[in-house]
């Protein structure tokens, strides 16, 4: 759901005289520089945990943490190429018209500004290169792990097209909820683990037992885990840096998920489920930082504030109450502040909740909602460790 | 190569991205080739080189990358007619079809015949889709294929090629775009001054094509034969196709005995 009105024919205004249009193109970048004092604080704070847990307070063997390490260097020369490649990006995304107007500025000279679209696709591409060549660079891989992870980039290597098709074309909602399923099946179908769930310990009078093995459900439950999560954070979305803003911060919640498993756990096969997710969180982590420098402005309870977007979302999403194109709050352009309308989202809930912010407020406030979401996860987990599992 | 050939088709990359990135889209086959390495020397030649069987290691595996490049582009440049994009592509993946079956009948090794059955599995899907695409872009065309479609029939069946262990095969069911890519590399190259469209002068008048004196196989086969109206064109050229994957089965019956 593209919260930028995207630009018709009919809404273009003519262009400057041809001489001025082509020298400013050729001096000036297509968009502004890249905010990178914001992503320098934001890998600073980050790091402290990151290098704590990797050396510190935990002891991972040596090979492991080579393989974690070589992964994220090859992430920070990630980080630095998709930064180099969007604003060229941008200039060719600006020439085939991909491009929209920010809603929430509109009545105010930003809100004329041409705003390049779907630089998700240089995310996209970089990610996957890094994730392709780290295949050369783990010497811990086997054929099996091979499987997995090739299954792993099949999958999310369809979604980005798909995605990529979607911004160019603009599919019904049904291709998009079908295609995604389509997309996640090579994952489900290298999915070699347990399919059982292990029953709380205050269940286990009522269920019977304990250790559930549920089979294909397990399976079907994989494939609408995927088929949400890539919905959902396209729908908690309309504000400049959310959708990176909430990748990035949950990214960093698995990522120091991760971490703490392997260090506290003692059995390698288990270790190496969580590198494997380590393998390919960091060259997420590391793209999607690049994006949002300029983009500023125990996994499903990491996703709490996108489930509650989705549960407020339900009533129009299927219907029930009427639900316009957009569902963004209004824009006052006097004030430039944000008010939350009557539509089911937790960024106009919020604002009902708390009155009009600013746009940028009002995402930083959303982005540690949802930090706070993963630590109170961590939380939980700590607090269960003993008497749920 | 499915991605890029749609990222291409939208935003009209430099060809230098387009020579790059199929190089990286390679790479996860060359990862999961777990293949043998070596080449067979035909018996002539191994007077010369002194042995049977010659390992190339790593050397063979930057020939697969360098197919790979070569056959997603290759079909690239032999275009410009209604229907030859798709056309060329049925006739050698239904040439690699008849190959692979061919291969599994005459065999008794389960691995050998496993490695074709999986280029089967790739090369039907490939085939089907393509029938459906060619049923619209067939003389005259309602739609165009795009990048995205020659780089994703170029790269399947490189793919196939690759990991069914026949590559040198279809190197030869892919003669007419070999012979297009030499004819071009002077333009290519920038030796000889290169337009940005090299396809035949259409006369509106008479409703035939007239071979240029640019570099590629279409200019070449009118200049040889004369104009032709686009449709006559593009079968004779498919026929050429045809010819050559026949000419490649003829060549491996005659040197089955001898060459390997």
């Amino acid at each position: 759901m593209a919260a930028r009105k995207r630009a018709s024919a009919a809404d273009t205004k003519p262009s400057p005289p041809p001489q001025t249009q082509e020298t400013t193109t050729l001096i000036d970048p297509p968009i502004a520089p890249p905010k990178k004092a914001l992503i320098f604080k934001f890998c600073l704070f980050f790091s402290i945990p990151y290098f704590y847990l990797l050396y510190q307070y935990y002891t991972i063997e040596q090979e492991l943490r080579r393989s974690i390490l070589i992964n994220a260097s090859l992430c920070v020369t990630g980080f630095f190429l998709t930064q180099r490649m969007i604003p060229v990006a941008s200039r060719y995304v600006l020439k085939r018209g991909l491009f929209g107007f920010d809603i929430n500025k509109k009545g105010t000279p930003q809100g004329t500004v041409k705003v390049p679209e779907s630089l998700g696709i240089v995310v996209g591409i970089v990610f996957l290169v890094l994730a392709i060549l780290f295949q050369y660079f783990n010497f811990t891989a086997d054929s099996n792990w091979l499987v997995e992870y090739n299954a792993a980039l099949a999958s999310i290597c369809f979604m980005i097209l798909l995605g990529f098709v979607d911004d160019v074309l603009d599919v019904p909602w049904r291709v998009k909820l079908l295609l995604p399923s389509i997309a996640a099946l090579p994952l489900l179908m290298a999915y070699a683990g347990h399919t059982t769930i292990i029953i709380p310990k205050p269940l286990i009078s009522y269920v019977g037992q304990e250790v559930l093995d549920l089979g294909w459900v397990y399976k079907l439950y994989m494939g609408l885990l995927a088929v949400f999560c890539t919905n959902s954070i396209n729908i908690h979305a309309g504000l400049n840096g959310l959708e990176v803003g909430q990748t990035v911060v949950i990214a960093s919640a698995i990522l120091i998920h991760n971490l703490m498993q392997i260090g506290a756990s003692s059995d390698p096969e288990y270790k190496q489920a969580h590198a494997f997710s380590i393998y390919l969180v960091q060259p997420l982590l590391a793209t999607s930082l690049a994006l949002l420098s300029y983009n500023c402005e125990t996994l499903l309870i990491f996703f709490l504030p996108q489930v509650l977007n989705f549960l407020l979302s339900l009533p129009q999403l299927s219907g029930y109450v009427k639900c316009p194109r957009h569902r963004l709050p209004r824009f006052n352009p006097e004030t430039g502040l944000l008010t939350g309308t009557r539509d089911g989202t937790l960024i106009n809930f919020y604002l009902r909740m708390v009155g009009p912010k600013s746009e940028k407020t009002l995402c930083i406030h959303l982005l540690l909602v949802q930090a706070l979401g993963c630590c109170f996860c961590f939380l939980l987990r700590y607090l269960l460790a003993g008497w749920y599992k | 190569m499915i991605l890029l050939g749609f990222v291409d088709d939208v935003l009209d990359v430099p060809w230098r991205v387009k020579l790059l990135l199929p190089s990286i889209a390679a790479l996860p086959l060359l990862m999961a080739y777990a293949g043998h390495t070596t080449i067979i020397i035909p018996k002539p030649l191994i007077s010369y080189v002194g042995q049977e069987v010659l390992d190339l290691g790593w050397v063979y595996k930057l020939y697969m990358g360098l197919l790979a490049v070569f056959c997603t582009n290759s079909i690239n440049i032999h275009a410009g007619l209604n229907g030859l994009e798709v056309g060329q592509t049925v006739v050698i993946a239904s040439a690699i079809l008849i190959h692979n079956l061919m291969q599994i009948g005459a065999s008794s090794d389960p691995e050998y015949k496993q490695a074709h059955a999986f280029s089967i599995y790739l090369v039907q899907p490939l085939l089907a889709t393509s029938l459906a695409l060619l049923s619209y872009n067939w003389y005259p065309s309602s739609v165009f294929v795009g990048d995205t479609y020659t780089y994703f029939a170029g790269m399947t069946m490189a793919v196939v090629g690759i990991l069914g262990h026949y590559s040198e095969t279809l190197l030869i069911f892919f003669l007419p775009q070999v012979l297009n890519f030499l004819l071009s590399l002077p333009q290519l190259s920038g030796y000889v001054k290169c337009p940005r469209h090299r396809l035949p002068r259409f006369n509106p008048e008479t409703g035939l094509l007239t071979g240029t004196r640019d570099g590629t196989l279409i200019n070449f086969y009118l200049r040889m034969v004369g104009p032709k109206s686009e449709k006559t064109l593009c079968i004779h050229l498919l026929l050429v196709q045809a010819l050559g994957c026949c000419f490649c089965f003829l060549l491996r019956y005659l040197l089955a005995g001898w060459y390997k």
